[in-house]
Order: C-alpha cells, then sequence, then structure tokens
C-alpha cells in the first residue's frame, strides 16, 4: 500500500534509554518494575438511597479494582449511609480507586483508613457430634452458640479478617455446613474522623 | 410499572451511568423540576460532560409539578479554585531549569477556553507545543512552536519532541493510549506536570510529578507567576526544528493516479477561511483531516477522538452550523462512516443548513484494511467495501446537492460549486484506494518508533 513518508527509519534515530512501569512511573532502566499489591480499606460516606451499591460497584468491576469486600450500612445522619471497602491494590491503584469514588454524586467522603478498627461478623454451622468441642472453639475465638440442635450448631462470631478465617479453620474439624459472613466493617482508630460530611472530598 | 419489563422498558439509568457523569431517575414530581436542574448544573460543572434524566410518563404527565428552586450543582462535587500553589512552584522550578520542555495541549484546553493563555505562556516563555488530538486547534499550527499533534498518527516531529523532551508540561489531557502508545517508553525521561480539572485523571495512566488541579486558565497563569525566568531552549527549538524538516508530511500526488485524500484536504483547507469548522467519523479519512488540514483556532475541530464513533462527522456538523450558523462547517467523512449516519441529511435538509460533506471515498473501511494489511499478513475481512450506493444520487435524493469528485483537475471547481450550494451538499469523491496513513505508531508501541511506511511497523 501507499502512503509513506520520508524520513529516517525507525532503527536510524537517536532513543532515550528511560523506561516506566505499568504505572506510568519513571523507573531505573534496570529495576525491577513489578508493583506491590497492598491491602487497604476505605471509607466511604455516601447517599443512603437505592442505586448507589449499584453505582460504586459498577465502579470497581469497570475499572478492574480488585477488591476484596463491601459492606454498607445506615450512620447516625439521616439520609446517609457509610460504606466500608477493602481493596487489594498498588499505590496508584488504591489512589485512583479514592479519586474515582469521590467522582460520584451520591459519595460524599472518602478516606483511607489507617490504623483502623476493623471486624467483620461471621455466623458459622457446624455439626452437633461434639457440643463440648464446638463451645470450647467458639469461647476461644470469642464466639457464641445462637442456635443450638437438633443435628447442628450456629455460632456467631466477630473478628477481624484474618480471626475468622482462621475460626472457620478450627470448626472444620466439626464439619462446617455453611459460613454466612459480613465483610469488614471499619472505623478510623482513635478520635479521627472516619469519613465525615465535614470531609467533602477533598 | 417501573422494573416489570413493560413495553419498550429498558433500564434507561442503568444502562447510562458508565458513560454519563451522573444519571437520575426522576419519579418525584415535586422535585423533578430541582433534579433536571441539578442535571444541567452539574454537566457544566467542572470537567464537563453528559448527565441525563430519564423522566417515567407519570411525571412528564403529572399536571402537579413543583416549582424547581434555583439551579444548583450537586454539593459532593468540589472543583478546586486554584492549583495547590507549593505544587505549582515546584513545577515551574522543574520547567525554568528544563533543558527540553514541552507542552502538551489537550482537549482541557479548548473546553476549559484557555487557548489563549497557553499561547501567551507558550511563546512568553519559548516552549514547543504538541497537542493531542481533542487539543486540535488550542495552538495555532503555523507558528513557530507549534509541532502539531502527537502520537499513533501524530507528527514523527510531534512524537520525537514528545519522546526526547525533559520536562512536559500537560494540559487538560487523559493520557489516552493513542497518545502514550505503550506507556513504558512515553517521555521516558520526562518530569510531568499534570494540569487538569478532573483530579481522577492525575496520574491515571502516567504518573504526574507534579500535579496540578486546577482549571487550564487558572493554573496556567499560577505557573506563568511562580516562573522566575524562562527556560532556555534554543538548542532543544533548533533540535525540534530539525525534526520538522527531518520529518515532513510530503505525499506524492502523481496527475495520472487516483486523488489522493491528503490533497482534496488541502484544497479545502485553501479555499476555506481560518475560523472554518471541520468535522469527522473515524479512520483514515479523520486522520487525513487531522494531519493536513491546517489548524489556527480554537473549536475549529470537532471529532469524536477517544471515543472513536464512526458515524459522527455528519450530526456534528449538523450541530456544529445551528450552534454557529454564522461559520462554515466542513464534514469529511469516510465512505463507511457517512453510511452509518447518513440519514442525517434529511436533517440538514429539514433545518436548510448550509454545510458541506466532502467524503473521502475508498470503497473501505480503510483503517481496519490497513491494519489488516500491516498486522495480519493482508488478510482482509470485511473491511473492502466496493457497494456503497452513489452518494452524489443518495444526496440528491435527499433534496441535498450531490458532487462526484475524481480528477485532480476537478478539485477546485468541485469544492467551489459545493460550496456556493446554499443548502447541505456533499462530495463524493473517489480516492485512491491503496493510500494508507502514516506516520503510524504501532498500538502500545514506542511514540519515537513511529512508522513511516508499512514495512516499519
Amino acid at each position: 500500500m501507499t502512503g509513506e513518508l520520508p524520513g529516517p527509519a525507525p532503527e536510524e534515530r537517536p532513543h532515550p534509554s528511560g523506561r516506566r512501569n505499568e504505572q506510568g512511573i519513571r523507573i531505573d532502566p534496570e529495576a525491577e518494575a513489578e508493583p506491590e499489591v497492598r491491602r487497604e480499606v476505605l471509607s466511604a460516606l455516601v447517599d443512603h438511597e437505592p442505586g448507589v451499591l449499584a453505582e460504586v460497584s459498577g465502579l470497581f468491576a469497570r475499572r478492574q479494582f480488585n477488591i476484596e469486600s463491601l459492606t454498607v450500612g445506615p450512620t447516625m445522619t439521616g439520609g446517609l449511609a457509610r460504606m466500608t471497602i477493602v481493596v487489594e491494590e498498588t499505590d496508584p491503584g488504591v489512589e485512583q480507586a479514592k479519586r474515582q469514588l469521590r467522582k460520584l454524586v451520591p459519595v460524599h467522603a472518602v478516606r483511607e483508613l489507617e490504623a483502623a478498627t476493623e471486624r467483620e461478623l461471621a455466623l458459622i454451622k457446624v455439626g452437633d457430634d461434639d457440643p463440648a468441642g464446638v463451645a470450647a472453639v467458639a469461647e476461644m475465638y470469642g464466639g457464641e452458640a445462637v442456635e443450638a440442635g437438633p443435628e447442628v450448631v450456629t455460632v456467631e462470631l466477630t473478628g477481624t479478617e484474618a480471626e475468622i478465617d482462621a475460626a472457620v479453620e478450627a470448626f472444620e474439624r466439626f464439619g462446617v455446613r455453611e459460613v454466612a459472613r459480613t465483610g469488614t466493617a471499619a472505623l478510623a482508630g482513635g478520635t479521627e474522623f472516619t469519613a465525615h460530611e465535614t470531609h467533602n472530598n477533598e | 410499572m417501573v422494573g416489570n419489563d413493560a413495553f419498550q422498558e429498558a433500564d434507561t439509568t442503568g444502562i447510562t451511568r458508565p458513560v454519563t457523569k451522573a444519571s437520575y431517575f426522576a419519579s418525584d414530581p415535586d422535585t423533578v423540576g430541582d433534579t433536571v436542574g441539578e442535571a444541567f448544573e452539574l454537566a457544566r460543572k467542572g470537567r464537563q460532560g453528559p448527565t441525563l434524566v430519564d423522566l417515567p410518563k407519570d411525571v412528564s404527565n403529572a399536571e402537579d409539578v413543583a416549582r424547581p428552586g434555583p439551579a444548583a450543582g450537586p454539593e459532593t462535587q468540589v472543583v478546586p479554585d486554584e492549583a495547590d500553589p507549593e505544587a505549582v512552584t515546584r513545577a515551574a522550578t522543574a520547567l525554568a531549569n528544563a533543558e527540553r520542555p514541552v507542552i502538551l495541549a489537550g482537549g482541557g484546553v479548548i473546553k476549559g477556553n484557555a487557548s489563549e493563555e497557553l499561547r501567551q505562556f507558550a511563546i512568553d516563555h519559548g516552549v514547543p507545543v504538541v497537542t493531542t488530538m481533542p487539543g486540535v486547534g488550542a495552538f495555532d499550527e503555523t507558528h513557530e512552536l507549534a509541532m502539531e499533534m502527537a502520537g499513533m498518527h501524530g507528527t514523527g516531529y510531534a512524537n520525537m519532541a514528545v519522546t526526547h523532551c525533559d520536562v512536559m508540561l500537560a494540559v487538560g489531557t487523559r493520557f489516552d493510549d493513542r497518545l502514550t502508545g505503550g506507556v513504558d517508553t512515553f517521555a521516558p525521561e520526562a518530569e510531568i506536570a499534570h494540569v487538569d480539572i478532573d483530579a481522577s485523571e492525575i496520574s491515571k495512566n502516567v504518573h504526574a510529578d507534579y500535579p496540578l488541579v486546577g482549571d487550564a486558565s487558572t493554573v496556567l497563569r499560577q505557573l506563568d507567576e511562580a516562573l522566575a525566568r524562562s527556560p532556555d531552549t534554543d538548542a532543544w527549538r533548533d533540535q525540534c526544528t530539525h525534526w520538522e524538516t527531518e520529518y515532513p508530511m510530503d505525499y506524492d500526488a502523481p496527475e495520472d493516479e487516483p486523488l489522493k485524500p491528503q490533497f482534496v484536504v488541502e484544497a479545502f483547507d485553501e479555499a476555506t477561511d481560518a475560523d472554518t469548522i471541520v468535522t469527522t467519523g473515524v479512520g483514515q479519512h479523520q486522520m487525513w483531516a487531522v494531519q493536513y488540514w491546517t489548524f489556527t483556532e480554537p473549536r475549529t475541530w470537532i471529532s469524536s477522538h477517544g471515543l472513536g464513533t464512526m458515524g459522527y462527522g455528519l450530526p456534528a456538523a449538523i450541530g456544529a452550523k445551528v450552534a454557529a450558523p454564522e461559520k462554515e462547517v466542513v464534514c469529511f467523512d469516510g465512505d463507511g462512516s457517512f453510511l452509518m449516519t447518513s440519514q442525517g441529511l434529511s436533517v440538514a435538509v429539514r433545518e436548510d443548513l448550509d454545510i458541506t460533506v466532502c467524503i473521502l471515498n475508498n470503497e473501505a473501511v480503510g483503517m481496519v484494511r490497513q491494519w489488516q494489511d500491516a498486522f495480519f499478513e493482508g488478510r482482509r475481512m470485511a473491511s473492502e467495501y466496493p457497494w456503497g450506493p452513489d452518494f452524489a444520487t443518495l444526496a440528491d435524493a435527499f433534496g441535498a446537492k450531490g458532487f462526484t469528485l475524481d480528477a485532480y483537475d476537478d478539485v477546485a471547481d468541485t469544492i467551489a460549486a459545493a460550496r456556493d450550494y446554499d443548502g447541505p451538499s456533499v462530495i463524493d469523491c473517489h480516492i485512491d484506494p491503496r493510500e494508507d496513513v502514516y506516520p503510524m505508531v504501532a498500538s502500545g508501541g514506542a511514540n519515537g518508533l513511529f512508522a513511516l511506511q508499512e514495512e516499519h511497523l
């Protein structure tokens, strides 16, 4: 086909030796370009109305953010709900997730929580062949039986995600039939506000 | 009824949510007016973009509708007044010390009405300017600092400047992949100062060493005030000029061969005023139009850019003519793109719009064919289309005026006749079907390795 233009061919041109990684950050040309992924808890204050959850989860799906859990519930302020989103992303990925969230009209504030208090609730239904054993494990993880027998015991417990993972594993020997987990809810540590109206997407 | 899959029901707000700034379902006659007001305000606020309000039938039929309050955008959307002064100072220092600075002007410069500030800044400080495709017109392409468009089909000199710069001041651009090529090789040695009104564009695709969130003209003013001195760019500008002579946008147009599209674009440009508005579809014709028309004014280049929607040209020309009836409007289209929305001629005739459509007809979806030739060993699939209509006859059938153009000798006269016609006119311009678009940066490739012919790809 025609349309060729004059000028030196690609291999005849000077080329800079620098390069960037996948995130577009300039790096040492010799360095390893694989970025590290971290687990981060984001808290968002959002309008408590239908469609908001779809909007947020749609954003995360569309932009292929890796999301571990997403929980939502009302706050003390009428009309506002708090969303806790646990993401597993690179540094730029976490930043991008926060910025994209702030662009959504129903989102009032977004914060990344450091030193957060994190808890998850789990209901674990196990066989009741060894009620004393179940009770002992439940006690060890700070849980309690909320429904017992005839053939099963349902244990309720709260803890960090890792604690619940461990508890579920400990219950395995009694035969875990089903597990329901809420996903992580979190508040900022100390006197700091988590995500507050005063933050207003700054 | 909503949610029951009634006749013609579609989840309009759900479908449109990913492609709008916000999508509202106005279910309450008491607040519908406020919702519409908010949608309009939001569309204009910050980074402009479409919003949508879905009006259910019972609301649009309601007689008892509350009077809306003053239109107000949503409180959750915060647009900063100016960029962080500390980042401005650091960016200004980097720019003052730069040896090979480049300004990259994006569509945000035009949307933000900052072309004047950008031109002044570039000229005052002697910084060469490249543009993205949406940024075409932000800078005067006849100015000595103009390097024109960079990216996949940008000029060789623009891509050399982008590749070799040491500081890039990027204004109102989202670093689309068609601009950057592979990010690993994009301006690989440059510190980047990124001005954008949308914070979520900062470091999204390319890391910004100096993030400057704010309105383009405001931040350019801040930078100008913070700049202690202009960078010393004499040697760098000589280098850029050298690249301009090394990689000229020259083409052959032998009289005894079919018409070259570049020649037709240039002939149109010569025949028309500087403020003529050019619209396009998507494909080879679009690239020839942007490469060979010399743009000097903002808002004279209207294309679908990163979205790449074929069929955009004619509707855009209609919209442009309605919005700016005092200006001449020329639509360059491809035969493939034109067929997607040619029914719009009926609107142009109805509204008596004096627009000129020039179809660069190569009987193919040419850009697809070019890729099949270059990357799929010439295995052409659904890209050649010799079954298109006679576009001049089609135009006449709509009540517009059709022309056919085949020979170099007729180019000037046909363009003159089509422009003289008072109403919509269509030139079916039969171009050399063998012509491809160069320069070309392969998808994900390095801008500095742009191909000047198929063998380079």
